[in-house]
């Protein structure tokens, strides 16, 4: 248990040693990054052994996390700021899930990334990627854990704009950089808020004050909405999603990663490590909730109209995202980290698979697709595993993480608007996951030349994506309290991971629920077929039938050109007021007009120098004279 | 020694060191041949050696400051004519005159 730290340090090492000696090693160094990956997983697996472990001993319900700390630094009788581990039963989730997809990743990248320009360096940052995330769920104190957090949004920001020969994946990079700054500030404010009312950085004595109301009222609100908003930039909820799909500019198997394990989970994990303080300030958890549901609905109807394979994918990981967070606003913590732990499998298989789409056809808008089910045999079924798990259909994994949340609505205290709306999306999920699914897979081929050209892809891709499509599968059943005994959890998974304010529970299936779920999904499903089959005439008519729905749709609802009009009209107009001063006002009369006024009166003063002795002696002269006059006066 | 201070006052001799400077100053500031600029330049040098005897014989006739520092003038001075007059032999060598309104090169 106490090895926890190491988990991180080993990719930290793949990305020392790549950074510095990639190009002399034999293929770029990439067995080297993928090794450590595989010792780190291991590690996370035997923390997960130990930590079942001790949860067996305490007994379930009584387990509180082990923390292990030493000191960082210390100023006598001021100050004292400890660094370590907090190892609990969210933690051990997140190592696992983070540190299995990045190693399925590194080595789908094998093939994926053959003959990059820039193969080393991106194992490297990878490494560095995924090292920081794992810091940033083993940290204990909110210091690291901000490391952590801004060297995931520099990693993020590096690999999305992988390709920087490209001019829109430079421009994904900024955007992901600059919006998930936005929430960053606000989570630095936070810390430092409840540093200066705490005096501690550790989330656990943060926690214990907060809810033994040690914090100021109005201080514990600003702290908990400025901490969220750290989150909402990470995790791309609304108003600050739009950096996710632009990130797809980067290359597959990094959106992979992004979206199912090292960076938009951040945040859902430190709203679930936070939740005790967020579920103390009122309104919060309804912020939270309110906030998932925009996210959630938005994304599902944007995700109807795009035409890349790759951003359909993007909108589903903001439903997904979206659901997660109404769960933890409902205080649904175990619900939302099995639908994350599910999540990461079914959203790793669906990127790894588009990847898998776009490596044999070097296309990824569904108008150039098509009937692609013959040509890649193992793909194709794969990404449809993945698209009925993301649609929630039983038996896969999104079916039970999804009744899950459910079920975590309607116990939570909230509206029954809420529980409305997550219903309603279910059919548009499973109708879009549906729509990808035909027009790449089935149909008729719309470039002959693209489908000609087609092919399954190579050992190295296709094995991760059996192995996720498997657990895509099968994931959900850890909810059983037989599999989890099996996997040596003590219980099912709401036993093991759960809000520690209400305890664990007891799974059982909540018929009406999940009948209604099921219903809801299928007729998603078979519209969706009968929608997008042959020809696709009936979308073509429901698009034509309200073309100003569909290019709000397909334009996102406006969203990104509302930003960027903001920024031209306002930040841009700012700047450029701000630019004049510093031009007109700073240099032309301030640095130049001082250097400008010294020639003047030099100019001037030169006409002094005529070169004529006379002159300059009659000077001498009158000065003399006049100093005797002076020093004369001065005397009597 | 003691009859001459006795019969002569101090102001006598000031009075000739201020009318030889003036001359001097007069000389630097009118005239226009270098050589004769030199000699008035010279001519404040000894007056104002005259008013440091002047004011030794009489106010401390014990010491010998002033006296010694007339020396040192006058060995400074005959080391700046010698140098002056080069000086102005080589201008009279290059620009054929010792017209010092004609020398007014060195400017703007």
């Amino acid at each position: 248990m106490s090895d926890a730290w190491v988990i991180p340090l080993l990719p930290v090492a793949g990305f020392v040693l790549l950074l510095l000696f990639s190009p002399w090693l034999p293929r770029k160094g990439d067995w080297l990054a993928i090794g450590l990956m595989a010792a780190s997983f291991v590690l996370a697996c035997l923390v997960a052994a130990d930590l079942a472990d001790a949860i067996g001993e305490a007994g379930v319900g009584s387990f509180a996390g082990i923390s292990e700390s030493r000191e960082w630094f210390n100023v006598e009788g001021y100050i004292e700021i400890r660094m370590g581990t907090y190892v609990d039963q969210i933690t051990v989730v997140m190592l696992f899930v983070v540190s299995f997809i990045a190693l399925l990743v590194m080595i789908y990248s094998t093939g994926y990334m053959r003959g990059d320009r820039r193969y080393g360096w991106f194992y490297s940052i990878i490494s560095l990627f995924t090292a920081s995330m794992l810091t940033l769920v083993v940290a204990d104190n909110l210091l690291l854990l901000y490391f952590a957090w801004e060297l995931v949004g520099l990693c993020s920001m590096l690999l999305i704009g992988h390709y920087n020969d490209k001019q829109s994946a430079a421009e994904a990079a900024k955007k992901a950089f600059i919006t998930t700054r936005v929430g960053d500030v606000g989570l630095l404010i936070g810390i430092i808020i409840l540093f200066t009312q705490t005096g501690t950085f550790n989330i656990g004595e943060i926690l214990r004050a907060a809810e033994e109301g040690e914090i100021a009222r109005e201080w514990l609100t600003a702290a908990a909405v400025c901490v969220f908003a750290g989150a909402v930039g990470k995790s791309a909820q609304f108003p600050l999603h739009v950096w996710l799909p632009d990130a797809m500019e980067g290359p597959t198997p990094v959106s992979a990663l992004i979206h199912a394990a090292t960076m938009v989970v951040a945040g859902v994990y430190l709203v679930a490590r936070m939740l005790p303080l967020f579920e103390v300030v009122r309104g919060m958890p309804e912020l939270i909730t309110a906030l998932g549901l925009t996210t959630a609905v938005l994304s599902a109807l944007m995700g109807l109209a795009q035409r890349d394979i790759k951003r359909v994918v993007a909108y589903s990981t903001l439903n997904s995202l979206g659901l997660m967070f109404v769960a933890l606003g409902s205080g649904a913590v175990g619900a939302a980290m099995l639908y994350l732990f599910a999540h990461a499998f079914f959203k790793a298989l669906l990127f790894l698979a588009c990847g898998s789409v776009i490596h044999a056809t070097e296309e990824q808008e569904v108008d150039k697709l098509g009937g692609l089910w013959s040509k890649m045999p193992i793909t194709a079924p794969m990404f449809i595993v993945g698209a009925l798990a993301m649609a929630g259909l039983i038996p896969l994994s999104g079916f039970w993480a999804k009744d899950e949340i459910l079920v975590g609505i309607r116990h939570g205290h909230l509206n029954d608007i809420v529980a409305i709306t997550v219903f309603a999306t279910l059919p548009i999920t499973s109708l879009y996951m549906v729509r990808l699914v035909m027009l790449t897979f089935f149909g008729e081929p719309k470039d002959q030349h693209v489908h000609e050209h087609a092919h399954e892809s190579e050992a190295s891709m296709s094995w991760p994506l059996m192995l996720l499509g498997a657990l895509a599968a099968v994931a959900g059943f850890v909810v059983f309290e037989g599999v989890g005994e099996a996997l040596g959890f003590h219980s099912g998974w709401l036993g093991f991971v759960y809000n520690l304010a209400e305890g664990p529970e007891e799974f059982h299936v909540n018929w009406g629920i999940s009948i209604l779920s099921v219903v809801l999904v299928s007729a998603g499903l078979v519209a969706g077929l009968w929608i997008w089959a042959g020809k696709a005439e009936p979308a073509r008519r429901a698009a034509a039938f309200s073309p100003f729905l569909y290019r709000m749709f397909l334009n996102r609802f406006y969203i990104d050109e509302v930003y960027q009009a903001a920024v031209d009209y306002f930040v841009l107009a700012a700047g450029r007021v701000v630019a004049w001063f510093d031009r007109s006002i700073v240099n032309d009369t301030g640095v130049n007009g001082a250097g400008e006024t010294a020639w003047y009166a030099g100019w001037l003063g030169k006409f002094a120098q005529t070169g004529k002795l006379p002159n300059y002696a009659l000077a001498i002269v009158v000065g003399v004279i006049v100093m005797a006059i002076v020093a004369f006066g001065y005397r009597t | 020694m003691e009859s001459v201070t006795q019969e002569i006052p101090l102001e006598h001799f000031l009075m000739l060191s201020f009318i030889l400077f003036t001359i001097g100053v007069y000389g630097v500031l009118a005239r226009r041949n270098a050589v004769i600029v030199l000699m008035s330049v010279e001519l404040m040098l000894n007056a104002v050696s005259i008013n440091m005897v002047a004011f030794a014989v009489y106010t401390a006739p014990s010491l010998f400051a002033g006296i010694i520092f007339a020396i040192f003038i006058i060995a400074v001075a005959a080391a700046e004519v010698g140098l002056a007059l080069a000086v102005i032999l080589r201008l009279f060598r290059n620009r054929g005159t010792a017209n010092i309104d004609e020398v007014d090169t060195l400017k703007w």
